[in-house]
């Protein structure tokens, strides 16, 4: 088990080697090289899926990186659900870029990054302590910043050092937090139920501030969101889509790993500082979707949707409560094929019709049929309408809230929903308006049609699997009944 | 603790470099010749040294008395884990440093002298690094001091003398405390020796211990540039890039934070220490030249300039984890003489080779140099990262450990100073990678006649492969703790030695 997981992160590792030799100097090696490693990837993350949690969680230690700290790898549930989750969408986002970036010059640097990026997501995943998820985690936010700023503008370097400037002092308070962990709970190895075996040092509470902060700013926590805004409609759209589906959920993953694993719900119920997570991820939701309303470029209104949904996933983990958990996993998944695929179609606009405003996008639907059916789809699962796949992750989450009584948590999920039905609305009704009010528009720039084939079926792929992880969530068993089994585990509900 | 054994092997450490430096001056005319003879030193010097690690790890110790300069009083050379450490730091990076310098000084005046010193050089630091006393060691660091002082002068000219000047008269005022200290250590305890872990035990005169600590910490700190006492530091970048290397990776500066090292663990004992109390004032001294170096390094426009207080930054790191008097600290200030030094001379060797190749030395005109001479930039790169703190590399394990040694000293303060130097580091290292792997380069459209490959073609490969070994080993150090032949596994015996902890079974 733990050595698949070893060659699931290092696949893509290896296709980001390949890729300065021969990915470098052809374009044809370097499609082959980014398609070849996503889907064995892919595969990789089925397989551990699909025998995830069955026994308890196997360790693997690689390396000792600051001795007795070692690099070590462990497949659980919440780890198999999230590594799943990261490959599907790498695959989607890469048919995408294949499309997107064919004029490029700096294709092969793009799948490059790409993949090294989601070979450290991958790790932060699998990592079995916390000074394994931090080296993941740590380089693949520098790696982004070389994504984020592809475009080489002025814009996109803004937004990049604004990046930065959030994610670096992120990272120290992060490491602050680690040591302190390690100082005074003596381990930092997860463990369902929290490694803290005796009274709650009081340095713990300065631990907690830190690496909630830390893991916060990467998942766009209130008010630690201001760089996620910018940062979407600079990135090349496939990029957008990977950074708001996955990549903010890895600061979430890795907050929910430390939370849960390492404090433990019981210390942390004893300690009372989960409402105040809940409160800011809460205010998060409502204030993101109401800034969302006014946004006219619509890759910045995902992004400010982003915040808004990502808030859900913290304000269920905060409650404690292990059906809230669950629904908040499933939504933590289901999410990044909604939003990737938001924000293929967003790239899909710019790229066939030059168009990035939410005021632009004027009967559009009757010139590209296919993007504006996904992109309806896609928005009706994200307002969480059934039975498409964002309505699991809130049923569930709200039911828990209403049987746990906690009323406001459950009236901000209610408001979030109801903001998103109203950000998205006028979309969706430019979209399908009649197409004569188009008039405005400039002649389309590539024919204006709907996109090439690959792109296309990146598009229906989201839209498929919103769609298919709706209808058949427990069929299928991912991503819901990985959730359910990881929140079991981490709220100490059951043995891994 | 082993059995002290009598051997030959660092008194020959030493002569290789000295027979070396000898031999170049009387006879080394001839380029060829003198190349052979320089790196031929440097390599047999490295495996005589790297010879004493399978014995000093197995807690074996190597002594042998030179002479006796008065009864009581004898240089005497004794090799344990910390001198070792020392010595195979600066021993394994004579070897690409001479062959940089081969390349680097090809054409120039004074190749003869400058070669001799160089070796010179290295073979003091070797003495300091295996002196058995404070005497042993106090001569060799005044020879350091003497045979630096050409190589700083080299270029010849005003700033370099004035610079040589300056260079002087701080380490020999610096000299002249360490002797003074000497003297009273000599008349309180009656001893110099440096093989246990105190000699001032007995002694309950708090006056004179506060005067030998202010005496020595100020004397060492002379070329550990603590501040106040580092303004020679910055001025000493006039001189040839290869000793800019040498005088912050791998002899001078690391000469000064050996010597307190020697101070605090090996004159008083970290026991003593403790108790004494003395050390918070360092450590605040320390915490303030980290953070005041940086902010310092921040308005640097010369890239030479800017590694320079990098370098006064960094060694207070070292100097901050000797104060804090914990097993985490210590280790952590240990692993960073290697550390340091590996990352830094990468950084210079690539200034060096930027300038050799393009003639530039100032940071903003480094735009699009990442696409002239990508490999010399991705080292480049490499060392930066490392001094920033990113996991894998280098200097996140100095990061680890000091934060930890805070905490064990219940100084936890000390963690915000180290994540603000990370974040300085961030702001100063950060914006030279972006202006050389971002930016397009300068001159490209105004004149397409540049070929973009002409600057590495100009890089010989004797000043690239130093480069890439040296960044290779920043790498390495960052994530190969466990393998047997790193210099971790030595400094985990150093810090058991100092704490008298006991060592894992052989």
């Amino acid at each position: 088990m733990a050595l698949l997981a070893l060659a699931a992160i290092g696949v893509p590792l290896a296709g980001a080697v390949l890729m300065i030799g021969p990915g470098r100097h052809s374009r044809r090696a370097a499609a082959a090289i980014v398609v070849v490693a996503t889907a064995v990837t892919a595969g990789l993350c089925l397989l551990l899926a699909a025998h995830a949690g069955a026994a308890p969680p196997a360790g693997l230690t690689l390396i000792q990186l600051v001795p007795p700290m070692p690099i070590a790898l462990r497949v659980d549930a919440m780890g198999a659900l999230f590594a799943l989750t990261v490959a599907l969408l790498g695959v989607l986002a890469t048919l995408h870029a294949l499309v997107w970036l064919r004029e490029d010059r700096r294709y092969w640097q793009y799948h490059a990054v790409l993949l090294l990026c989601m070979g450290l997501m991958l790790l932060v995943a699998f990592a079995a302590n916390l000074i394994t998820l931090l080296v993941g985690y740590e380089l693949f936010s520098l790696a982004a910043f070389v994504l984020i700023v592809h475009q080489r503008s002025p814009k996109a370097f803004a937004a990049g050092f604004k990046y930065l400037a959030y994610i670096l002092p992120a990272s120290a308070l992060t490491l602050i937090g680690t040591v302190l962990l390690v100082f005074h709970f003596g381990s930092i190895e997860f463990m369902p139920g929290g490694v803290l075996d005796r009274a709650i040092p009081p340095a713990a509470y300065v631990a907690w501030i830190c690496l909630v902060l830390g893991f916060g700013v990467k998942a766009a926590l209130f008010p630690l969101h201001g760089w996620v805004p910018d940062a979407h409609p600079a990135a090349p759209a496939p990029f957008s889509a990977v950074l708001s589906g996955v990549m903010v959920a890895t600061g979430s993953f890795a907050m929910l790993r430390v939370l849960f694993e390492l404090f433990g719900p019981a210390a942390l119920g004893q300690m009372g500082v989960m409402p105040w997570l809940g409160t800011a991820a809460g205010v998060g939701v409502i204030l993101a979707g109401v800034l969302a309303l006014g946004e006219d470029d619509l890759k910045r209104r995902l992004a400010w949707s982003t915040i808004s949904q990502m808030g859900y996933v913290l304000l269920a983990a905060s409650l404690l409560d292990t059906q809230a958990l669950a629904g908040a996993l499933a939504h933590l998944a289901n999410h990044a094929f909604i939003k990737g695929g938001l924000f293929f179609c967003a790239g899909a606009f710019i790229f066939s019709a030059g168009v990035h405003k939410v005021s632009e996008l004027g009967g559009l639907a009757w010139r590209m049929p296919l993007t504006a059916v996904v992109l309806t789809v896609l928005s009706l699962a994200l307002i969480g309408v059934p039975p498409l796949s964002g309505f699991v992750g809130k049923w569930m989450m709200g039911g828990a809230m209403a049987a746990d009584g906690a009323l406001l948590p459950l009236s901000v999920l209610l408001l979030g929903s109801l903001l998103a039905a109203l950000y998205l609305w006028p979309v969706l009704a430019a979209i399908w308006s009649p197409a004569e009010d188009n008039a405005a528009v400039e002649p389309p720039a590539r024919g204006g049609g709907d996109p090439p084939r690959l792109m296309c079926l990146a598009l229906a792929g989201s839209a498929l699997f919103s769609l298919l992880f709706g209808l058949a969530a427990v069929v299928t068993g991912y991503p819901l009944g990985l959730a359910v089994r990881a929140a079991a585990v981490l709220t100490g509900g059951a043995t891994p | 603790m082993g059995a002290e054994l009598l051997d030959a092997r660092p008194a020959l450490a030493l002569l290789v470099s000295a027979t070396g430096a000898g031999l170049i001056m009387l006879i080394g005319y001839r380029a060829r010749l003198r190349a052979w003879l320089a790196v031929g030193a440097a390599v047999l010097k490295f495996v005589i040294v790297w010879s004493m690690l399978p014995g000093v790890l197995a807690g074996q110790v190597y002594g042998l008395t030179l002479f006796e300069v008065l009864p009581g009083l004898a240089l005497e050379l004794r090799v344990d884990a910390l001198g070792l450490f020392f010595a195979l730091v600066s021993s394994t990076l004579w070897i690409p440093a001479t062959i940089y310098a081969l390349a680097y000084m090809r054409g120039r005046q004074g190749q003869r002298r400058f070669f001799s010193f160089f070796a010179l050089c290295v073979a003091t630091t070797v003495g300091i690094a295996f002196a058995e006393n404070l005497l042993t060691l106090f001569v060799f660091y005044e020879l350091l001091t003497v045979c630096t002082y050409p190589l700083v002068i080299h270029e010849g000219g005003l700033a370099a003398r004035r610079a040589g000047r300056r260079y002087l008269i701080y380490t020999l005022s610096g000299g002249a405390l360490i002797l003074t200290g000497m003297v009273v250590v000599q008349h309180l305890a009656g001893t110099l020796s440096l093989s246990g872990t105190g000699i001032l035990d007995s002694i309950d005169n708090h006056a004179a211990l506060l005067a030998i600590f202010v005496l020595l910490v100020a004397g060492f700190g002379v070329k550990a540039a603590i501040m106040p006492l580092h303004s020679w530091l910055p001025a000493a970048m006039v001189a040839p890039v290869p000793v800019s290397a040498l005088l912050h990776a791998v002899a001078v500066v690391k000469a000064g934070v050996f010597g307190l090292m020697r101070v605090v663990y090996n004159v008083f004992g970290v026991e003593h220490m403790r108790v004494l109390g003395f050390a918070g004032y360092l450590g605040l001294l320390a915490g303030f030249t980290i953070l005041a170096a940086s902010v310092i390094a921040l308005r640097q426009h010369n890239l030479k300039r800017l590694l320079a207080w990098s370098t006064i930054s960094q060694l207070s790191y070292i100097v901050l984890a000797i104060s804090l008097l914990t097993p985490a600290a210590t280790l952590a200030g240990i692993i960073h003489l290697a550390n340091q030094a590996f990352a830094k001379i990468t950084m210079f060797f690539a200034a060096g080779a930027i300038q050799r190749a393009t003639g530039k030395t100032r940071i903003d005109e480094l735009d699009g140099i990442g696409r002239q001479l990508p490999a010399v930039m991705a080292s480049f790169t490499v060392a930066g990262l490392s001094f920033i703190g990113v996991p894998l590399l280098a200097g996140f394990i100095t990061k680890w450990y000091l934060s930890l040694g805070a905490l064990q000293a219940g100084s936890g303060g000390y963690m915000v100073v180290l994540a603000l130097s990370g974040l300085l580091n961030a702001a100063y290292w950060l914006p030279i990678l972006y202006r050389a792997w971002f930016k397009p380069p300068a001159g490209v459209a105004a004149a397409g006649n540049t070929s973009p490959l002409a600057g590495s073609a100009a890089l010989s490969p004797m000043m690239l492969v130093p480069l890439l070994i040296c960044a290779a080993y920043v790498l390495l150090l960052g994530v190969g703790a466990e393998a047997p032949a790193m210099p971790f596994v030595l400094a985990e015996a150093a810090v058991r030695l100092v704490f008298g902890l006991p060592g894992p079974a052989p």
